[in-house]
């Protein structure tokens, strides 16, 4: 894997971690806002398997075990807490939490 | 046939001949240069066509210009890049153009549904990518963690919240999704951040000699990727992979605890559209875990199987 491939994967890594900030930011929907999280967590994930790849040992590909393991219980979590936070609301609006701003 | 070969298959069936050709003349350190100003004027188009494609209050028209000036944009990108001649090949611009367009559009769509089913689009895509970069192994635990358990949770849980705010509410797209929140400064701070991303990645990158053999076909397939990856992480990683199961067990725990939690109705209603309540019994207050309560009875107390 030449210098020029890794690139190429790194900036398709890059791209969808900066999509993924976009929506966390722009989007009000609580579940949308955590697929967003998601997003980010793919692009990481391109970018340690091609450096791994390059690399030529297998670090980046169990680094991404570790990731899909941190993945998994954020989400299990966040959609708890997300269940809870829609009893106390009855709205997945972020922004019916604004008075949290103080 | 086995995943490696399906893997080594796309990898050669992918080699551009002219590509390679290009690369032994030129020789491999010479990076075509993509220069920061093009990045940067490319990063601003892709931003201005981001702030039309949010879901706004906008009229459809509007939002389909700003999806294809952001799709130009990365096509621009895309040319740029591809006049570089590295040595990847047809498969991934197709699997990086299918991740990419479901990132765009998980970001832009305004239901909550579509936005999932296009983040399995991106995970199957990614999975792709995987398989070119010989991973096939986290290929595959990619789908089924990623497209089969986590989104499937994400699906229920939007369901959930779909069908108590009412049939007629689900049909019309409710405002918080349909108006995003300060959509130019998003964009700029995302764009800003993938400029200088790219800008790192293709201008300041020193040549890195990689460690080890860096041949395209590794010298692993006698023994296989995944039997590689094991060993590795069952001899090398083991205390990691330990911490990794105790973390996935505290956090089945508490998403159990946090979603079981008793939620007094006595609050203020802010943002709520004053529909129904939800008159699900709540968790009962002494803590004896067999007393689950039985959704849907008036009568707290029961007990699913009660004891007796």
């Amino acid at each position: 894997m030449s210098q020029l491939a890794l690139q190429h994967y790194l900036a398709v890594g890059a791209i969808m971690f900066a999509i993924g900030l976009i929506g966390f930011m722009t989007r009000r929907n609580l579940i949308v806002m955590f697929l967003c999280t998601e997003l980010m967590f793919q692009g990481v994930g391109i970018n340690l398997i091609a450096f791994g790849h390059f690399h030529g040992n297998l670090s980046g590909q169990a680094f991404v075990i570790f990731l899909l393991v941190i993945a998994a219980a954020e989400a299990s979590l966040a959609l708890g807490l997300i269940v809870l936070l829609f009893r106390q609301r009855n709205t997945l609006d972020a922004d019916a939490w604004r008075e949290l701003k103080g | 046939m086995t995943v490696p070969m399906v893997a080594r298959f796309l990898t050669t069936a992918s080699v551009d001949p002219a590509g390679l050709i290009a690369q032994m003349t030129t020789g491999p350190g010479s990076v075509a240069p993509i220069t920061p100003i093009v990045v940067l004027a490319l990063c601003i188009v892709a931003g201005i066509g981001t702030v039309l494609l949010l879901p706004t209050r906008r009229e459809t028209s509007i939002r389909k210009i700003g999806g294809v000036v952001l799709a130009l944009a990365g096509l621009v990108f895309a040319g740029l890049l591809a006049r570089s001649q590295a040595g990847v090949g047809a498969y991934f611009w197709i699997f990086s153009g299918i991740a990419l367009t479901g990132a765009v559009r998980v970001v832009t769509h305004p239901r909550p549904v579509y936005s999932a089913l296009y983040f399995v689009m991106t995970v199957l895509a990614s999975a792709g990518l995987f398989i070119l970069l010989w991973a096939e192994f986290m290929a595959a635990a990619l789908v089924l963690i990623y497209a089969g358990a986590i989104l499937v949770t994400y699906v229920f849980v939007i369901m959930l919240a779909a069908s108590t705010t009412g049939a007629k509410a689900a049909a019309v797209v409710s405002e918080y999704d349909n108006v995003s929140r300060e959509p130019i400064f998003a964009s700029a701070i995302g764009f800003a951040l993938m400029g200088v991303l790219l800008f790192v990645i293709f201008d300041k990158s020193v040549p890195l000699t990689p460690r080890g053999d860096v041949s395209p076909v590794p010298a692993y397939p006698v023994v296989g990727g995944t039997q590689r990856l094991g060993a590795y992480l069952y001899q090398d990683q083991v205390v990691s992979l330990e911490l990794a199961g105790v973390i996935l067990t505290l956090a089945m725990v508490g998403a159990i605890v946090i979603a079981r939690r008793k939620v007094w109705q006595g609050g203020v209603q802010t943002g709520g559209t004053g529909g129904e309540q939800i008159t699900a019994p709540m968790t009962p207050v002494d803590d004896n875990p067999h007393s689950i309560p039985v959704y849907g009875t008036d009568n707290p107390r029961q007990k699913a199987w009660p004891e007796t």
